[in-house]
């Protein structure tokens, strides 16, 4: 990855003198209490993951366009500034301080937890709250930073969900994946920690590929040799396809389930044909497994002329409770905002009313159980 | 442990079709051509594009249809190869070392954010999946697919080997790579003979790219990024410049990516791989069948 290192520094150079400059012109406050109120959101809108920026952008639009059509939050509009990070952390890295260079008063994205991690402190360090809709490795978590919040189930929350699948589902011999990033190691080595607890399926192994490659006849191989009658891979659905076809032209009969990072009708595509049938996936709510989520889903399509994807109405959710802490706060002053957040209560989403756990989490990580039906992921169970 | 070799040779036949246009080009201009492993992932595009264009026909006889767009892509990528020589190093065939280096890389980031314009960020699925039963041979799950790709490797490279060694035309490459001024002075179109090697290498690379769509199903505008670093590391290991090194290489680093993941973790593939890379610049830079000193860069 040498020349995109390269490029990257570069990047987080320009975008430094930037933030820097900007500062130093705008003189502090003269941005903040005129004209609208900027919401910054770090996506992905090329590379690996491109496909879920729009998705993103567009559900943390609708809740804008909804908004301002009241009038806005205390009489101001919102705008949204989305920046590409690329799913890379230097590119994130740069993306960020463009937005901060901006003057966002809050921080509405964070998809990739490896690109979402080196960004928490470019927005903690400003006071800039972030209320993140996707990213949700622990490793994000742990940070403790007092601006960050997130609207998404966590790893942890993720892990025992699949444990809880693994179990119900007759699982002897569990075989983990991952991907060597933030979020998919940390579901990998939490779920290989939940099934190392005496009870339910065992460990039967967990590995690691690198992304970006096509041929991973050699991990498959090896994962098979621990004779594992259910796989899980916790990585992103481009490796995931091509992981499940190869597992089953390996000769592999049992089950295979995927982490919320592999929910994309993609991931059936590549796998191809009858290889994707039947493989589940632990997954929040997508609009399309949210009951009375109809009239939500036909607003989106006639507005964007595209279906609602993964964390549409994450990032929704995200906005309004942006929103919503600012109307509090009376203004974006982030140590005000912060008190906001963490003072919601009860505040309608998607994943249920919002209370913020002390950790700034979500009380319940809100997981189902998808399968793939007809090319299609489906609601198999709820978990409830 | 049969599984393990198979699994490893498979791969590595795709490495060493790439790496053979990397040496080919090194071994004539001396220069190590970073949009090679875009061309590639170009081969895998145009493939992709002209088994969309046929739409219907491609149902109905899905392998013979793969087999003649593989043909028409060689023609496609062999031709941007030669395009991408006359704008991009022909100019500079005079400049130092650098200056074409950098160009190679200028040109590998046009061709995969140019591809990325017109094909859109997203991964593609290709229309015809080669889907088949598994043989047994010696413990080791072999396809017919495995085998008809491998032999369609094969026989590329043994073709390639056949027109160096035999023709004139190779005749022509093999001097130039030794003394491009004296094969001037013996009446030798150098220009003509470096688009030919250019398009040779690129055809190749376009071969790999649509056999890869095929077998592997997804393709997308960054994936010739990693194979050309791996087909550079494999014509290092074989002895850069030297053609049946390469194919030796390209093997080689097949296998022990195969034997690295099965021994140390999937995780370690990478470092492995590119541990050996650093391990034959350092001890034998001039490779496995080189001769002639390698320039490091």
């Amino acid at each position: 990855m040498m020349r995109k290192a390269a490029l990257g520094v570069a990047l987080a150079a320009t975008a430094l003198t930037a933030s820097a400059c900007g500062q130093g012109v705008l003189g502090g406050d003269s941005k903040k209490d005129k004209g609208p109120i900027l919401l910054g959101m770090d996506i992905p809108l090329s590379g690996s993951s491109a496909d879920i920026g729009p998705y993103m952008k567009n559900g943390a639009q609708m809740a804008i366009d909804e908004i301002n059509a009241k009038g806005g939050v205390n009489g101001r509009k919102l705008q949204l500034r989305a920046e590409d990070d690329a799913c890379d952390p230097k590119t994130a890295v740069a993306a960020a301080n463009k937005l901060v260079a901006a003057g966002v008063a809050v921080s509405v994205g964070g998809y990739c937890s490896g690109a979402t991690l080196p960004t928490l402190p470019v927005f903690d360090r400003r006071k800039i709250p972030m209320i993140i809709p996707a990213a949700n490795s622990t490793e994000l978590v742990d940070q403790k930073l007092k601006h960050v919040f997130f609207v998404n189930g966590t790893g942890d929350q993720q892990a025992v969900a699949a444990m809880t699948w693994m179990t119900k589902s007759g699982a002897k011999k569990v075989a983990l994946l991952h991907d060597n990033t933030s979020y998919s190691k940390d579901i990998a080595v939490r779920t290989a920690a939940e099934l190392d607890k005496p009870g339910g399926p065992d460990k039967a192994a967990l590995d690691a590929v690198n992304p970006g490659e096509s041929d991973y006849s050699a991990n498959v191989t090896n994962l098979l040799r621990s004779k594992p009658d259910f796989v899980y891979w916790t990585g992103y659905y481009q490796e995931g396809g091509l992981i499940l076809r190869q597992l089953r032209q390996a000769g592999y009969k049992g089950k295979f389930m995927v982490a919320d990072g592999s929910v994309d009708a993609k991931l059936v595509k590549i796998a191809g044909g009858s290889a994707g049938e039947g493989a589940y996936a632990t997954m929040t709510q997508t609009p399309d497994t949210i009951q009375g989520a109809e009239n939500w889903i036909a607003t989106y399509k006639q507005k964007f002329g595209a279906d609602p994807g993964p964390y549409s109405t994450q990032s929704y959710d995200a906005v309004r409770a942006a929103a919503e802490a600012i109307k509090k706060a009376g203004g974006t002053d982030g140590d005000k905002l912060v008190t906001a957040l963490e003072g919601i209560n009860g505040l309608q989403l998607f994943s249920g009313p919002l209370k913020f756990t002390d950790r700034h989490t979500l009380t319940s990580g809100g997981f189902v159980i998808l399968v793939v039906k007809n090319g299609k992921f489906v609601l198999q169970d709820a978990l409830k | 442990m049969s599984q393990l070799i198979w699994n490893g040779l498979f791969v590595g036949s795709f490495y060493a079709l790439v790496a053979l246009g990397y040496s080919m080009v090194y071994g004539i201009i001396k220069l190590l051509n970073f949009a090679h492993g875009d061309l590639y992932m170009l081969g895998a595009f145009s493939g992709f594009a002209m088994l969309g264009a046929m739409g219907g026909l491609v149902r109905s006889s899905s392998l013979v249809a793969l087999f003649v767009v593989l043909i028409l892509t060689m023609v496609a990528t062999g031709l941007s190869g030669v395009v991408i020589e006359r704008v991009a190093y022909r100019p500079l065939r005079g400049a130092p070392r650098l200056s074409l280096l950098i160009t190679a890389v200028g040109a590998s980031f046009a061709l995969e954010y140019g591809t990325r314009i017109v094909a859109g960020p997203n991964p593609k699925v290709y229309q015809v999946r080669l889907d088949g039963t598994a043989l047994h041979v010696l413990g080791a799950l072999i396809t017919w697919q495995q085998l008809a790709l491998m032999a369609v490797s094969i026989v590329l490279m043994v073709a390639l080997n056949l027109l160096i060694t035999r023709t004139r035309q190779g005749r022509a490459m093999r001097a130039i790579a030794q003394d491009p001024k004296a094969c001037l002075l013996m009446g030798i179109d150098v220009d003509k003979v470096i688009s030919r090697t250019f398009f040779i290498g690129s055809a190749l690379a376009g071969a790999a790219g649509v056999m890869a769509g095929g077998y592997y199903g997804k393709i997308d505008f960054l994936m010739g990024f990693i194979i050309g670093l791996k087909a550079f590391t494999a014509a290092v290991i074989g002895g850069i410049g030297n053609i049946p090194g390469t194919m030796l290489g390209g093997l080689l680093l097949g296998l022990l990516e195969s034997f690295g993941t099965h021994f140390v973790g999937g995780q370690w593939r990478d470092v492995f791989a590119f541990a050996f890379l650093i391990l034959f610049l350092t001890v034998r830079p001039t490779g496995l069948l080189g001769e002639r000193v390698t320039e490091r860069v």
